[in-house]
């Protein structure tokens, strides 16, 4: 039984090390870097005279609004400037002021098609933007479809994340149910 | 009884594994992040699979490679061999890495007479570099480039890069510790301290490592 134990504990061992290098030894750091597109992540939607595009931003990153754009990328778009909200102001020693956008922001950007439907609505977006923590992204440069409605979420999962997920459920009610079964329950005396 | 125990033990790894699995899904493949200060030599080899196709490797040793300096001369990493390297990559659009500008300037300062320097890699356009650097009359070497610094960059294991960055090396060219984010002083001063004791051959490289990753993770949890 002991040999069982520990060779669980091992197991358990395996696991904990199974962790990427760049996590070891910094578990406990709450700012963890992500990847940009994981910082910033951006779609579009179009209706029949403008295209919406949205920057969802990880919370402890920050967007540059002047760096913010939306360009025409289809050769028979026109676009017009961008209209975005103003941003929080943010003061550095070396910028000055500058406008950055936290969280979320939407920009407006009218449009007009020489002959609708020829190409698809395709639209070139760039941002660049940074981490409190003390670290910035190089400018980011997409070209993207808006879409007629803004895309639901993905819903990217392991092929084994849901029967990991029950399993594990299922393992806690058992090992709560078997530790519980032995259990005596001692009472204080009247 | 110890037969439950046991049991439930192997219940509750299933319960791990399947929290494993879930926690493992979406976490980024990425380099290490702000304030995630790493001592080169911890990359391993990707055990995780396909969660993490894009592990960056530090190299033990300075990689080699060559970007114009300020005069616009090529200039090879290995024209500062036998020196303790601080090379920092950054560029003029990013906050944090002007901020840091004043703490490079000091340590060329101080530590220039003990066999080390600065190399300053600006990751932007040549122009706007130079005008930056006279502004800020920035005293130790720069070396400027665009795709060829990002290559510079990925020779070090960050593919992907942010800024600033910061490596270090001991006068043999080993790297000794990649620093990503702001470098603030005291950090900046542990390392250089292991790499000091690393030059006069009092410790070797694991021992320095582990002393920086320990101090790194002391200077964090002071703060």
């Amino acid at each position: 039984m002991k040999i069982l134990l520990t060779a669980t504990l091992l197991l358990f061992a395996g696991v904990a090390s199974a962790k990427p290098w760049w996590m070891r030894g910094a578990v406990t750091n709450e700012d963890d870097f992500l990847p940009p597109d994981v910082a910033f992540r951006v779609a579009a939607s179009a209706d029949d005279n403008t295209i919406r595009v949205r920057w969802v931003i990880a919370d402890g990153y920050y967007l540059y609004r002047h760096r913010m754009d939306v360009r025409a990328e289809s050769p028979d778009l026109t676009t017009f400037a961008p209209a975005m909200p103003p941003g929080e102001v943010k003061v550095d020693p070396y910028f000055g002021s500058q406008e950055i956008h936290r969280q979320q922001v939407e920009a407006t950007v009218r449009y007009t098609r020489l002959d609708a439907g020829a190409h698809p609505l395709q639209i070139k977006v760039t941002y660049q933007g940074c981490a409190d923590a003390g670290l910035c992204y190089p400018p980011i440069t997409k070209v993207i479809y808006p879409q007629r409605a803004l895309p639901a979420p993905p819903a990217a999962s392991h092929p084994f994340e849901g029967v990991a997920i029950l399993a594990g459920v299922v393992a806690f009610l058992l090992a709560g149910l078997l530790l519980r079964k032995g259990r005596k329950l001692d009472l204080p005396a009247a | 009884m110890n037969g439950r125990i046991a049991v439930a033990a192997l219940l509750a790894m299933g319960m791990a594994a399947g929290a494993w699995v879930h926690f493992h899904r979406g976490v980024p493949r990425s380099p290490p992040g702000p304030g995630m200060r790493v001592a080169a030599g911890e990359a391993s080899a990707p055990s995780s699979g396909d969660f993490f196709p894009e592990i960056p490797k530090i190299p033990d040793r300075l990689p080699q490679f060559s970007l114009a300096d300020r005069s616009g001369k090529t200039t090879s990493i290995a024209s500062f061999a036998g020196k303790s390297l601080i090379i920092n990559f950054w560029a003029t659009w990013c906050a944090p890495c002007r901020s840091e500008i004043p703490l490079l300037q000091t340590l060329q300062a101080e530590w220039v007479g003990r066999g080390a320097s600065v190399v300053g890699i600006a990751v932007d356009h040549r122009d706007e570099v130079l005008e930056f650097a006279d502004r800020f009359k920035i005293g130790y070497p720069l070396l400027i480039g665009e795709q060829d610094a990002l290559d510079a960059a990925a020779a070090f294991g960050v593919a992907s890069p942010v800024f600033p960055f910061t490596v270090f090396t001991d006068r043999r060219g080993e790297v000794v510790a990649l620093f990503i984010g702001e470098l603030h002083k005291p950090q900046a001063e542990l390392i250089l301290s292991q790499v000091q004791k690393l030059n006069e051959g009092q410790i070797e490289l694991p021992a320095a490592r582990l002393a920086i990753t320990q101090g790194l993770s002391a200077l964090e949890r002071s703060t």
